[in-house]
């Protein structure tokens, strides 16, 4: 395909694209500006970096407790995920039976269960921490899950024959050979585990970045709701830059096929 | 590989023992029955649900919500998505956006729709679409390589033109990737308008679950969590199940 169906244009795609995203942003600061939108719809860019900047401290200390409760909560999502994961996709019964149900589990909406986790711990820390691993847990767990299954069962086989424990075998075959499906499993499953924190502050909160946006929204603050959505996407572009690193860093000592 | 049948029986046995240690619990005092009720109350609070006349017209208003913004983004994901494959030139200039917001957390959005459209209706649908539309444009570029170049090289020398080669060659033979990637559109749809009726709504299930965990009012939050549960799973299967279908169809 290609070429003959677009003839000679005249600027290439690359300079298009940066092209539109200028208008966007154009548009963007004039519409809200020449009146043709409701100011309390959609604040102008620079508007909302002004309001956001002149109230720095506040969203800063919002942003410190959002990032303690992800921290707290990627560490259960992981971990948690990691194990179940592990187990589910090696032993052969639970693969067989409690997968497909862990997998059907993935299709409902996970919000539902934020107002069970308020009324049994409260809308403090805990309950972000809890909502946010539980969320991150089950791409971790599948898609561990899914890396230990694909592992060959020869690699299996030979290791046992000469006599590896299943503890070695678990965590000198089968971990390293499911690396690259452990880390789309942290990357999937910490984008997930901040979703969830975001969320379940804003739905019921006393601090952190989602509630501002929350408080802010429901006393029509348009600029401030919009440098706060600014904010979370620092904050996830940020882990997903971390996450990133690691994988480079495993990548590098996963073995390498010769 | 189990044969199919007993895996369900073994399925169903396992979640009949977890749901009989929760009872047990429960009854031996272990748990408090104001946080944790028993099943076998979930279960009578279950069927009077389905019984009472405004949780059916609340379970209605989502239905009608995720309907609605899934007959729009289907195939408005799908043509997004088939001009982005197809077009050489469109594609290399506007695909980065989409794999660039698939990866972005939607859900920060929501209040921007409430300022934008208000919370009825519309804002719901609005938000369901938001939520889907990536993840279904970027099955659908994903779709347009899996057809077969010969194919698309055979209709081009009989002199098809695009639209005859759009409508005839690519979207039937995008369709099984395609519609794996309506299921997850549909599953991220529902989540969607669900949260968005849970934040702020005058209807819909999502917002009877937030009033009842509010008002503690354990046993209806839970048979209301397990119904919408139910409900989703239900829709994904289905999904699941034509998908196959469709695969085994087309060998």
């Amino acid at each position: 395909m290609g070429r003959d169906s677009c003839e000679a244009p005249f600027i290439s795609p690359a300079t298009l694209r940066w092209l539109f995203l200028a208008v966007i942003v154009v548009v963007w600061e004039l519409v809200p500006r020449l009146g043709l939108v409701p100011s309390v719809m959609l604040a102008p860019a620079s508007e909302a970096m002004i309001a956001g900047f002149q109230d720095f401290g506040t969203f800063a200390r919002a942003l410190g407790i959002t990032f303690g409760q992800l921290a707290s909560a990627l560490i259960f999502a992981y971990g948690i995920g990691a194990l179940a994961g592990l187990l589910l996709g090696s032993v052969y019964f639970l693969r067989e039976t409690l997968l497909p149900i862990v997998s059907s589990i993935y299709a409902v909406p996970l919000v539902i269960v934020y107002p069970l986790l308020t009324a049994w711990v409260g809308i403090g820390p805990e309950s972000k921490v809890i909502f946010g691993a539980l969320y991150g847990f089950f791409p971790m767990a599948l898609s561990v899950a899914a890396g230990v299954q694909t592992v060959d069962r020869q690699y299996i086989l030979a290791a046992r024959s000469m006599g590896a424990r299943t503890s070695q075998i678990l965590f000198q075959i089968m971990l390293p050979a499911s690396v690259p499906s452990i880390l789309s499993g942290l990357r999937i499953g910490g984008a997930m585990t901040a979703i969830g924190v975001v969320v379940a502050e804003m739905m019921a909160a006393t601090g952190g970045i989602g509630f501002l946006i929350t408080q802010n929204r429901t006393m029509f603050n348009t600029a401030e709701v919009y440098f706060g959505i600014f904010l979370v996407l620092i904050l996830t572009g940020l882990l997903d830059m971390f996450i990133r690193l690691m994988e480079r860093c495993f990548t590098n000592w996963y073995p390498k096929e010769t | 590989m189990l044969s199919s049948s007993y895996r369900v029986l073994v399925q169903a046995g396992i979640v009949l023992i977890l749901l009989g240690l929760w009872e047990a619990a429960v009854f031996s005092g272990l748990a408090d029955t104001r946080t944790l009720p028993p099943p076998s109350e979930i279960a009578i609070h279950i069927v009077a649900l389905l019984g009472d006349q405004d949780v059916l017209y609340n379970l209605w208003i989502t239905s009608a919500q995720v309907g609605l913004a899934f007959l729009i983004v289907a195939p408005v994901g799908v043509a997004i998505g088939l001009l982005l494959g197809e077009h050489e030139y469109i594609g290399r200039a506007f695909r980065p956006f989409f794999y660039f917001l698939a990866g972005v957390p939607k859900s920060v959005f929501l209040p921007v729709f409430i300022l934008t459209f208000g919370i009825g209706f519309t804002q719901k649908v609005a938000f369901g679409i938001f939520q889907a539309i990536f993840v279904l444009v970027i099955s659908a570029i994903a779709a347009v390589g899996s057809v077969s170049p010969t194919l698309i090289k055979v209709a081009r020398s009989y002199g098809a033109n695009r639209w005859q080669l759009y409508s005839q060659i690519f979207l039937p033979a995008m369709m099984p990737v395609v519609i794996e990637g309506m299921r997850l559109g549909m599953i991220f749809n529902i989540t969607g308008v669900v949260f968005a009726e849970m934040y702020v709504a005058r209807a819909g299930i999502g917002h009877m679950i937030a009033t009842w965990g509010m008002s503690f009012q354990m046993p209806q939050l839970f048979a209301g969590i397990f119904l919408t549960a139910f409900l989703s799973i239900a829709v994904n299967e289905v999904l699941r199940w034509y998908e196959r279908r469709v695969d085994k169809w087309r060998k």
